[in-house]
């Protein structure tokens, strides 16, 4: 078992390039001009996350039903992905909000309320090391992963409930998507190939987890002491008796 | 293991009072991004001249002018000719996609009938399309 597959990575790497062919190909925006193609890189990152999160918050809840701890690896996992996703996302609006709103950074309600999920998440993994007992970990995580997620929807929603500077969903909202057709299939096309690249991250992830506890397991085993070593041989002569009588 | 249960429950209760708050709470008047025109004429007494808040709304096509040292214009609530609009004295280098018809947020305060703004934001909206091509002007 390799930690990346074969099949996987292929398949990424092609989606990926027919990706990088869509949005070059795609007409430029009438407003923005080129600047707009930074929306087949910045969108599919802040879906990714979205993702991501919402596979912790399955595992989470997958392991406080059965508690395997598969579940509790796929979780925590996820959740790595999705804070790395999350800050490629805000770093990517940042160039994207430079040359169009004319800032790299405002406290615009969308802005705000990903940076917070962004340190929510972080505390997540905290949480995590802070916790050394692999059950105790596992239970706190999994509450954690399943309250977090409460955020995925308020980033989502935060355009639509209060007055923003970042604009409205122009494709996961009521109604058709407000984009040219040649755009959108470059834009979706853009998505499947950052999923799949989360889904090699995140196998990769998982099985490395696996092997960091195989590897932790064994040197839990040669180190532990022989058998009967805190039984001390009886020393005699330290309290001034004779041994050979 | 029962008190943990009773931390997680509190907890959530606790996440569950925010979101309630944040979303049916009338936290919208503290938590407002920028004002419009309209609430921003309203407002005026609240808003002594001087005091900084946002003004977010539609360049009025035909109202830019340039000055020696930045841009006249007005803003208005929305597209549709004939609502109030705010006569806006811009001091700087207006954004890389200003132009009328388009929305902004700017920052600065009231001074007399006029908002005197320094910055400026752009805000862009959810539409794409490419380029008009030469004939289908819509």
């Amino acid at each position: 078992m390799t930690l990346f597959g074969r099949r996987l990575p292929i398949a990424t790497a092609l989606v990926t390039a027919i990706a990088i062919a869509a949005a070059t190909l795609a007409p430029p925006d009438q407003l923005q001009g080129e600047l707009q193609r930074l929306m087949y890189v910045h969108v599919p990152t802040a879906w990714v996350a979205y993702l991501s999160f919402a596979v912790t918050l399955a595992a989470s809840v997958a392991w406080l039903w059965r508690r395997t701890p598969r579940f509790d690896r796929i979780a925590a996992s996820s959740a790595e992905a999705g804070v790395f996703f999350t800050g490629l996302a805000i770093a990517l609006g940042s160039v994207w909000g430079k040359p169009t709103w004319g800032v790299w950074w405002t406290w615009d309600p969308r802005v705000v309320t990903t940076a917070v999920m962004f340190f929510v998440y972080v505390g997540y993994l905290a949480l995590r090391q802070a916790t050394p007992d692999p059950l105790a970990r596992a239970r706190r995580s999994a509450v954690f992963g399943v309250v977090a997620f409460v955020q995925v929807p308020i980033v989502h929603m935060s355009v639509v409930w209060w007055r923003a500077l970042h604009q409205p969903p122009t494709v996961l909202k009521p109604g058709a998507p407000t984009i040219d057709g040649r755009m959108l299939t470059a834009l979706l096309i853009s998505v499947l190939a950052f999923s799949l690249f989360y889904l090699v991250v995140l196998r990769a992830r998982v099985r490395l987890a696996v092997r960091t506890e195989e590897v932790e397991a064994a040197l839990a085993e040669r180190d532990q002491e022989p058998a009967g070593n805190a039984v001390l041989a009886p020393q005699w002569e330290k309290k001034g008796l004779r041994a050979d009588v | 293991m029962k008190r943990y249960r009773l931390l997680a429950v509190s907890g959530l209760g606790l996440a569950a009072v925010l979101v309630g708050l944040l979303v049916f709470g009338n936290l919208n008047q503290n938590l407002v991004y920028y004002m419009t025109p309209r609430e921003a004429l309203a407002q005026r007494s609240d808003y002594p001249d001087g005091r900084r808040f946002q003004l977010g709304g539609l360049v009025e096509k035909g109202s830019v002018q340039k000055t020696s040292d930045g841009l006249t214009f007005a803003v208005a609530t929305t597209a549709q000719p004939g609502g109030r609009t705010v006569a806006v004295r811009f001091d700087g280098a207006p954004a890389q996609l200003f132009q009328a018809g388009i929305g902004v947020v700017l920052e600065g305060s009231w001074k007399g009938n006029a908002f005197v703004s320094d910055t400026m934001k752009v805000k862009h909206d959810e539409n794409y399309r490419p380029p008009a091509q030469a004939g289908d002007r819509s």
